[in-house]
C-alpha cells in the first residue's frame, strides 16, 4: 500500500507543476518588431541551398487572417503577398496592385491588379480573389482577429473588371493603405481557403516567393521556393524567384539552444537573441548579428488616470522625473536596447525627434512637485497626505518578457527615493486586472504597428464601441481632436505635424513614461547573406542566399 | 486466488487515481485566473458581441457542472474534443506526440538505472574510499542540479564546443543522447544513493557473512545475493521517479526543442487550451499509474517474501 500512497502523492506533485506552469500563462499578443535595414551584400548571390532559421515560439496558425502572433508572421510572410508594400520612408508602393486611386471623399479605393500572378495551387489572382479575401476577414466564421482590426473601416468590395477592384470604407482612413501592406492582410488562395476551411492555417496557399511544404508541430515549418515567382515587392532587390531552394523554420523555444545552434552550425540563423548573447555574438568571427528596431509603440508605462492622485498632472510628472530610465535600460539590456522618449518609435510616420533628451532624471524637482501637491514625507520615508500613504500599484504581466518584471523592481527602488511606496503585482491574468477591472496605477505595454493612428486606440476618449477599458483612462480634448484629424488627413506632411503635436501633448501631460524600443535580433552564420527586414521589422528572404 | 483479487484491487485503485486526477485538473483549470477567450482576442479591437459569440461557440458560457459532465461523457466515448486554438481534434494530436515522450522517458530511465545501480554498487563495495566519495558527490549533483541547467550545460559542452551531438530535434537516436542524460541524471542520483544505502545495510547482515564463510565467490555474494536484496527500495524509488521524469519532459523537450507531449502541454497551458491540457493529463496519468502497477508486480517477482506476505 506504501507504493500506492507515493503514487498518489507524485501524481499530485505533477499536477501541481502543471498548474504552476499555468500560473505563468499569458494571452498571446503580437509583439516585437522593426525597421528596414539593408544587410551585408558581398559576393554574387548563388542559387540553391537550404536555410534553417530558428524561431523562438510556435506560430499559432499560418492563416494570415486568423493569426495573432508576430512569430507566425515571420513564417507566413514568405507564403503570402500583399496588395501594397510600405517602404522604410513610410511611402506606399505597388505590389500585387499596380496602381490605385482614392475617391475624393476618401471612402473608396480602386486598385488595378497585376495580371500575371497565380497562387501556388494554380488559382489565378484577380479582382474576385481580392474581394473574397477581404470578405473572408469580415465573415465571423473565419474568426479573424488582428486582420479584422487592420481592415477597419472596410465595408465591401466591387469587382469592376477581371483586374480592377474597388474597396469601400465606411469612413475615410489614412492608415488603410499602410494596413493593407501588413502580412496579416496578405492575399490567400480562395480555392484553398474554401477547400481547407478552418484547417487552412495548416495548409496555407498564397502567391508568395515560397510555397508551403509541411508543418510538423513543435518541430519545424518547411517552405520551398516558388519558381514562378516574378512579382516581388520594391523593398527587396530580387523580385524574381528566391535564391534558396528551401527555407526551414525550426521551433526552438530555449534561447541558449537557439544561439548555440548557430554557433555550432546546426542552424544557420536564429531569432530573438538575449542581450547577454548579443554582446558575445558581436565579437564572434563566425557569426553575424542582425538587429532592427521594431515599429509602433515602444514599451511604455501608462498611468491610470482614473485614480487619485494620478489625475493630477504634477504628481504624474513627479513620478516621470523620479524614474531614471537611462539607468534601467543600460543596466538590464547592456546597451543592446535603445531608450525611448516618445509614445511612438523612431521611424514611424510623424515621430518627434525633438522629444529626445527633452527631460532628464531629476529627483529634486520630483520631490518639489510632490511637496507642492501636499504630500509630506512621513517618518518611514513614505509620503502621505490626509493620513493616506502615497502608494503606487505597479501591475506587470507574467511571464517575464524582455526582463519587464525587473524594470518594475528598479522603478520600485527609484520611487522609494522620493517617498513613493510601489507595490508590484506581477500577474499572468493582466487581461482581467488591466482591461476589465482597471485595477492598477502603472502598467507597461508595447505594440507593433505600421501607422501612428495606433495612438488613437489608446489615447483617444473611447467612443463606446470598446469592450475593454482603455489604458490611460484620462483624456485631453486637444489630443482627441488631433487624433481624429490624423485618422482622416490624407497629406502625409500634415499628418506628421499632427502626430508631432500629439506626442508633445502626451509627454507634456506626463500620461506615460516611455522606456525602451524593442529590437528584433537575428544571429546568423557568416555564410548567410541577404536577410532583410520589412518596415515593421519582419525578416524577408527574397534576397537571402548561402555562400558556398 | 489471493493474487487475482489483489491484482483486481490494484487495478481498480489505479482507475480511481486516473479519474480523480481528471476531476481535479478540470476543477483547478476552471478556477484558475485567466479567460481563454480573452487570451484569444485582441482586446483593443474586438467587439463585445464577438467575444460573447466566441464564448458561446466554445461552450464556455455554460455552468461548470454542465461543461464537466459533457466533457466527461464524451471522453468516455473516446472523444477528447478539439483544441480551442487550432481546432484540431485532441486525440490524434496526443497520439502523434506521445511516442517521442515515451521514448525519451524510457531511455532516461535506462540511463538512470544503469548509471545509478552501477555507481551505487561500486560505492557500497568501496565504502569510504575515494571512489565512494566521488560517486556520492555525483549523486548529490544529480539530485540537486535542475534539469534545464544540466541540459544547457550538456548542450554547451557537447554540441556547441565539441560539436559531437545534435543540439535540437527529435529525428534519430543521436538526438536522444543528451536529453536522456540530462533527464536521467536526477534519477541516477536518486537510485545510486538508494542502492548504496541499502547495499551497505545488506552487506552488514549475517547472511552475507555466512555466504562468504561458505566460500562463495565475492561476485556471487555481491550480485546474486546482496544486490538482489538491496534492489527492492531502489525499485520503489523508480516507480515514484516516473512522475519526476514525465514532469521533467516539459522542461527537457523545450530545452532540446524535441517533439513530445511535454511541449504540447506547456503550449496548451500558455494559451489555456483546456481540452488539450485535459487530454495530455489523462494520458500521463495512464502512463504513471501503469508503471507503478508494474513496479508493484515486480516486487513479488524479485522478492518471494512479498508474494506470500501480501
Amino acid at each position: 500500500m506504501r507504493g500506492n500512497l507515493y503514487q498518489t502523492k507524485y501524481l499530485v506533485v505533477f499536477i501541481a507543476l502543471v498548474l504552476f506552469l499555468s500560473g505563468c500563462s499569458q494571452g498571446a499578443n503580437p509583439d516585437g518588431s522593426t525597421q528596414k535595414s539593408g544587410v551585408q551584400t558581398t559576393a554574387e548571390p548563388t542559387y540553391g541551398g537550404e536555410l534553417t532559421f530558428a524561431l523562438a515560439t510556435s506560430p499559432d496558425t499560418l492563416d494570415p487572417h486568423r493569426s495573432s502572433r508576430a512569430v507566425a508572421v515571420r513564417a507566413f510572410r514568405t507564403i503570402f503577398d500583399s496588395l501594397v508594400v510600405q517602404e522604410a520612408d513610410n511611402s506606399i508602393q505597388p505590389w500585387l496592385a499596380t496602381k490605385w486611386t482614392v475617391s475624393d471623399d476618401g471612402k473608396s479605393y480602386t486598385f488595378e491588379l497585376r495580371e500575371d500572378v497565380t497562387f501556388h495551387d494554380g488559382t489565378p489572382f484577380n479582382a474576385e480573389a481580392v474581394k473574397y479575401n477581404f470578405d473572408r476577414i469580415l465573415n465571423p466564421a473565419t474568426k479573424a482577429l488582428n486582420s479584422r482590426a487592420l481592415l477597419k473601416p472596410y465595408e465591401s468590395a466591387e469587382v469592376l473588371d477581371e483586374y480592377t477592384v474597388k474597396l469601400n470604407l465606411s469612413t475615410p482612413s489614412s492608415s488603410f493603405l499602410s494596413n493593407l501592406s501588413q502580412a496579416m492582410l496578405g492575399i490567400v488562395s480562395p480555392t484553398a481557403a474554401e477547400k481547407y476551411g478552418d484547417q487552412f492555417g495548416k495548409n496555407p496557399v498564397g502567391t508568395g516567393p515560397f510555397k508551403f511544404v509541411s508543418w510538423t508541430e513543435n518541430a519545424d515549418i518547411k517552405v520551398e521556393k516558388n519558381s514562378d515567382y516574378n512579382w516581388g515587392p520594391s523593398y527587396v532587390e530580387n523580385q524574381g524567384q528566391p535564391y534558396l531552394d528551401k527555407l526551414i523554420f525550426k521551433i526552438v523555444p530555449e534561447e541558449a539552444t537557439r544561439v548555440g545552434g548557430v554557433q555550432s552550425g546546426q542552424v544557420l540563423a536564429a531569432e530573438t537573441v538575449p542581450p547577454q548573447n548579443i554582446v558575445s555574438l558581436e565579437n564572434d568571427p563566425n557569426t553575424q548579428l542582425l538587429k532592427v528596431n521594431t515599429l509602433g509603440l515602444p514599451y511604455t508605462l501608462f498611468f491610470n488616470q482614473r485614480r487619485e492622485p494620478w489625475k493630477d498632472v504634477n504628481v504624474r510628472k513627479a513620478v516621470m522625473l523620479a524614474v531614471d530610465v537611462e539607468t534601467i535600460v543600460k543596466t538590464l539590456y547592456m546597451g543592446t536596447y535603445e531608450r525611448s522618449w516618445s509614445p511612438l518609435t523612431p521611424g514611424i510616420l510623424g515621430y518627434d525627434e525633438t522629444l529626445e533628451n527633452s527631460w532628464e532624471y531629476d529627483p529634486d524637482t520630483a520631490n518639489k512637485l510632490l511637496d507642492e501637491a501636499g504630500y509630506v514625507m512621513g517618518a518611514d520615508g513614505i509620503r502621505e497626505k490626509d493620513g493616506k500613504k502615497l502608494t503606487l500599484n505597479y501591475v506587470d504581466a507574467s511571464p517575464n518578457r524582455e526582463k519587464r518584471n525587473d524594470i518594475a523592481v528598479i522603478v520600485q527602488q527609484q520611487l522609494k527615493e522620493v517617498g513613493i511606496a510601489v507595490e508590484i503585482n506581477v500577474t499572468p491574468d493582466f487581461m482581467t486586472v488591466i482591461y476589465e477591472k482597471s485595477d492598477y496605477d502603472l502598467y507597461g505595454n508595447s505594440q507593433v504597428n505600421s501607422d501612428p493612428n495606433a495612438l488613437r486606440e489608446i489615447y483617444h476618449t473611447p467612443d463606446g464601441s470598446r469592450v475593454l477599458e482603455s489604458l490611460v483612462g484620462g483624456y485631453d480634448p486637444k489630443l482627441d481632436e488631433l487624433l481624429e484629424q490624423g485618422t482622416v488627413e490624407s497629406d502625409p506632411a500634415k499628418r506628421e505635424e499632427i502626430y508631432k503635436e500629439a506626442q508633445q501633448i502626451i509627454i507634456d501631460k506626463a500620461m506615460i513614461i516611455p522606456i525602451y524600443i524593442f529590437p528584433y535580433t537575428v544571429a546568423a552564420s557568416n555564410k548567410v547573406n541577404g536577410i532583410t527586414f520589412d518596415s515593421l521589422g519582419y525578416p524577408l528572404f527574397n534576397d537571402a542566399y548561402i555562400q558556398q | 486466488m489471493a493474487v487475482l483479487s489483489r491484482a483486481l484491487m490494484r487495478f481498480s485503485s489505479a482507475l480511481i487515481s486516473i479519474l480523480g486526477s481528471l476531476v481535479l485538473v478540470f476543477f483547478i483549470i476552471y478556477m484558475m485566473p485567466g479567460d481563454p477567450v480573452l487570451s484569444m482576442v485582441d482586446p483593443s479591437t474586438t467587439s463585445p458581441e464577438a467575444i460573447d459569440n466566441l464564448r458561446k461557440e466554445l461552450g464556455l458560457d455554460r455552468p461548470f457542472y454542465v461543461q464537466f459532465f459533457e466533457y466527461f461523457t464524451s471522453m468516455l466515448q473516446g472523444d477528447f474534443g478539439q483544441s480551442l486554438v487550432t481546432s484540431e481534434p485532441v486525440l490524434p494530436k496526443i497520439l502523434m506526440h506521445l511516442p517521442a515522450t515515451l521514448m525519451l522517458t524510457l531511455t532516461s530511465i535506462i540511463f538512470a538505472i544503469v548509471i545509478g545501480v552501477t555507481l551505487g554498487v561500486l560505492s557500497a563495495i568501496y565504502r569510504n574510499r575515494w571512489i565512494d566519495v566521488l560517486v556520492r558527490m555525483i549523486g548529490l549533483f544529480g539530485i540537486s542540479m535542475p534539469t534545464f541547467w544540466s541540459g544547457i550545460l550538456l548542450i554547451l559542452i557537447f554540441s556547441v564546443h565539441l560539436n559531437w551531438l545534435p543540439i535540437m530535434g527529435s529525428d534519430g537516436w543521436a538526438t536522444l543522447v543528451l536529453p536522456s542524460i540530462a533527464l536521467g541524471f536526477v534519477g541516477a542520483g536518486l537510485i545510486l544513493r538508494m542502492v548504496r544505502t541499502s547495499m551497505v545495510e545488506v552487506m552488514d547482515e549475517q547472511f552475507i557473512l555466512t555466504l562468504r564463510a561458505k566460500g562463495l565467490s565475492e561476485r556471487i555474494v555481491m550480485f546474486r545475493h546482496a544486490l538482489r536484496n538491496a534492489l527492492i527500495p531502489a525499485i520503489t524509488i523508480i516507480g515514484m521517479y516516473i512522475g519526476d521524469l514525465l514532469a521533467g519532459t516539459v522542461v527537457i523537450e523545450t530545452v532540446f526543442s524535441r517533439q513530445g507531449i511535454g511541449r504540447v502541454i506547456a503550449d496548451a497551458i500558455l494559451t489555456k487550451d483546456m481540452p488539450v491540457i485535459q487530454g495530455v493529463i489523462f494520458f500521463i496519468a495512464i502512463v504513471y499509474v501503469t508503471v507503478n502497477l508494474l513496479v508493484d508486480i515486480s516486487y513479488s517477482l524479485i522478492d518471494p517474501r512479498i508474494r506470500r506476505a501480501r
